[in-house]
């Protein structure tokens, strides 16, 4: 019986093989192939504030802090095994952190940035240390948790400006500073976390992720290393608290919303989990559009929810688990 | 009963099942050997259909394709694109390998949940047959699956897949890791159940000896293509299969 029956066949593209020794990069077009995707983003990135109107920079900033979340968020779910529903707890470590040191000790943003990165990060990641033990939902839920717990606190006791918040902290000297920082950080973080995942203690983060009592058994303390990756990514949460109580000048309890630890799932999944640039882009998609939405008044959540619920439906491995795919392989039908 | 024609599996770009022909006749038991990655298993799952679902997943996350061509026929018709559901109230029941009992429901209950498909006296019935056949899980009614030791495991996925009362049983590695001694107890039951209910079996296992008395006809797998097929009398007498998988 003859078979007449074909099948889709996906293949790496040559180019992609070679390229990923760096000694291979013997033609220009080879290094075009590496480079521009990375180039493509990074300039991307900076020239966006050069187009876009007032309106739409403010927007550019925030959509870079979740940009931050989501990407913490995606290396401690993809990379570490942690589902980590903590952003708020770090936005809101860190803008209270610099907020406090600002309007109490006059302290410029360019110091309480980074001390309350540092300060925001150690706590946050001392406060989740007693959860370590816990895996999946577990984790995720008492992450989920501890923001509103800081909430009540702050109300309970009247401390920080209470429910009222602080308001006229120092600013950035102008938008295009603000601009800048916040999308320079992206990309040094996005950078930087990629480069760490394929280091040798990215290698031990997936190890736990997979199988945590076989990196157990190789004599590696997987509290450790899991304390290390949780505050990995509270630095970066931090960082974007930090420079968000400086953004709007302000503090208050809703720096520990919820939306800073729902939308960076969102992003994540729209961008594709896993991939670490994914949620990036997401962000940067998501939060222009739930802004572009705010014309349907209370119809925008729905929209919102349509378009995240297509996405699950219709592309559940994300935008760029999919590009990239189609970027790096190519398919054509064979016969079997 | 079941005729497997041209089937062909693909992982990707990896070739798992190659071009393979095979047929279980109604009422005798079907074996099926092979090393590991001869495509034992992919085979089971194609024929239950759990391939189907292993597929949707994998498409979903954006991981490996699998590609499934060929035809199976069940009892007259094509099956290739059934539901694993949808298969299983045909009568085609797999229990799979390393058994996948539930472990935190007890013996009793892994045996009900088994039962679904089945009307209550049907059920009640089939649980009477397990417990005459496997008089050890009597006694074990109200432990939890966890705790069962790996014999006892295997006796309950059998029982639990009879209680979805099969036409075909598939039987996934029933031998993994078990003693010599459990390993003769079980090979004689499954073909005591083959004799006393005239189910229609397909066993897979990787060391031939212990179950080749107890089969009617076998194929042997290799790197996804089947190589030889027999009676259990031509295989044994066969020199190639004699070195290969009996280690004589």
């Amino acid at each position: 019986m003859v078979i007449e029956e074909t099948r889709r066949k996906r293949l790496d593209r040559g180019i992609k093989v070679r390229t990923e020794s760096l000694y291979a990069l013997s033609t220009w077009r080879e290094m075009a192939y590496m480079i521009l995707p990375r180039l493509t983003l990074i300039l991307g990135l900076f020239i966006l504030p050069l187009v876009l109107s007032m309106y739409w920079q403010r927007v550019l900033c925030s959509a870079g802090i979740y940009a931050l979340l989501a990407l913490g968020f995606d290396f401690l779910a993809e990379y570490v095994g942690l589902v980590c529903l903590g952003g708020a707890l770090f936005i809101g470590s860190g803008g209270y952190i610099s907020g406090i040191l600002n309007a109490y000790l006059d302290w410029p943003p360019m110091l309480t940035i980074p001390i309350a990165t540092l300060g925001g990060s150690v706590i946050s990641t001392l406060i989740l240390l007693p959860c370590l033990r816990l895996r999946g939902i577990y984790f995720a839920i008492v992450s989920f948790m501890l923001p509103l717990l800081a909430v009540y606190i702050i109300i309970a006791l009247n401390v920080f400006g209470g429910t009222e918040g602080i308001s006229a902290l120092d600013t950035f000297p102008n938008i295009w500073v603000e601009q800048y920082i916040i999308l320079g950080a992206v990309i040094f973080s996005l950078f930087a976390i990629r480069r760490l995942v394929n280091k040798d203690i990215g290698l031990i983060f997936r190890g736990i992720m997979d199988n945590d009592q076989a990196v157990k058994a190789s004599g590696i303390n997987i509290t450790s290393y899991k304390t290390k990756a949780v505050f990995i990514a509270s630095i970066i949460g931090c960082f974007g608290g930090a420079y968000l109580s400086h953004l709007y000048s302000w503090l208050g309890i809703s720096l520990f919303a919820m939306d800073f630890s729902i939308v960076p799932i969102a992003a994540s999944v729209m961008g594709g989990m896993g991939t670490l640039v994914g949620p990036v882009v997401g962000a940067f998609i998501l939060t222009p559009m739930s802004e572009a939405l705010r014309g349907f008044g209370q119809l925008r959540v729905v929209l919102y929810c349509l378009i995240l619920i297509g996405f699950i439906v219709y592309k559940p491995e994300g935008l760029m688990n999919y590009l990239q795919r189609k970027y790096h392989q190519f398919e054509y039908w064979e016969r079997v | 009963m079941l005729e497997i024609k041209n089937l062909m599996v693909f992982y990707e770009n990896a070739i798992a099942i190659n071009n393979v022909n095979m047929r279980c006749k109604e009422g005798v038991i079907t074996g099926v050997f092979g090393a590991n990655s001869a495509g034992k298993s992919t085979l089971m799952y194609t024929i239950s259909g759990i391939i189907l679902d292993m597929k949707k997943k994998e498409k979903m996350r954006g991981g490996e394709r699998i590609t499934v061509l060929g035809s199976i026929t069940y009892d007259g018709s094509d099956i290739l694109n059934m539901k694993p559901s949808e298969r299983a109230k045909k009568g085609i029941i797999l229990c799979p390998e390393r058994r996948r009992i539930f472990p935190e429901s007890t013996t009793l209950e892994n045996l009900k949940i088994g039962g679904y498909l089945a009307t209550r006296a049907q059920a009640k019935k089939t649980m009477e047959y397990v417990f005459a056949i496997f008089p050890a899980l009597r006694e074990l009614k109200g432990r939890e699956g966890g705790f069962l030791s790996g014999g006892e495991q295997q006796m309950l996925a059998i029982g639990r897949a009879l209680m979805a009362q099969p036409k075909l049983l598939l039987l996934d590695e029933p031998l993994l890791g078990l003693s010599p001694k459990i390993e003769a107890i079980l090979a004689r039951t499954v073909k005591d159940i083959n004799r006393e209910t005239g189910i229609t079996i397909l066993i897979t296992e990787q060391y031939a000896r212990p179950i080749l008395p107890i089969i009617d006809y076998a194929y042997v797998l290799e790197n996804g293509g089947a190589v030889l097929e027999g009676t259990s009398q031509e295989l044994m007498e066969n020199p190639d299969v004699k070195s290969a998988y009996f280690g004589l």
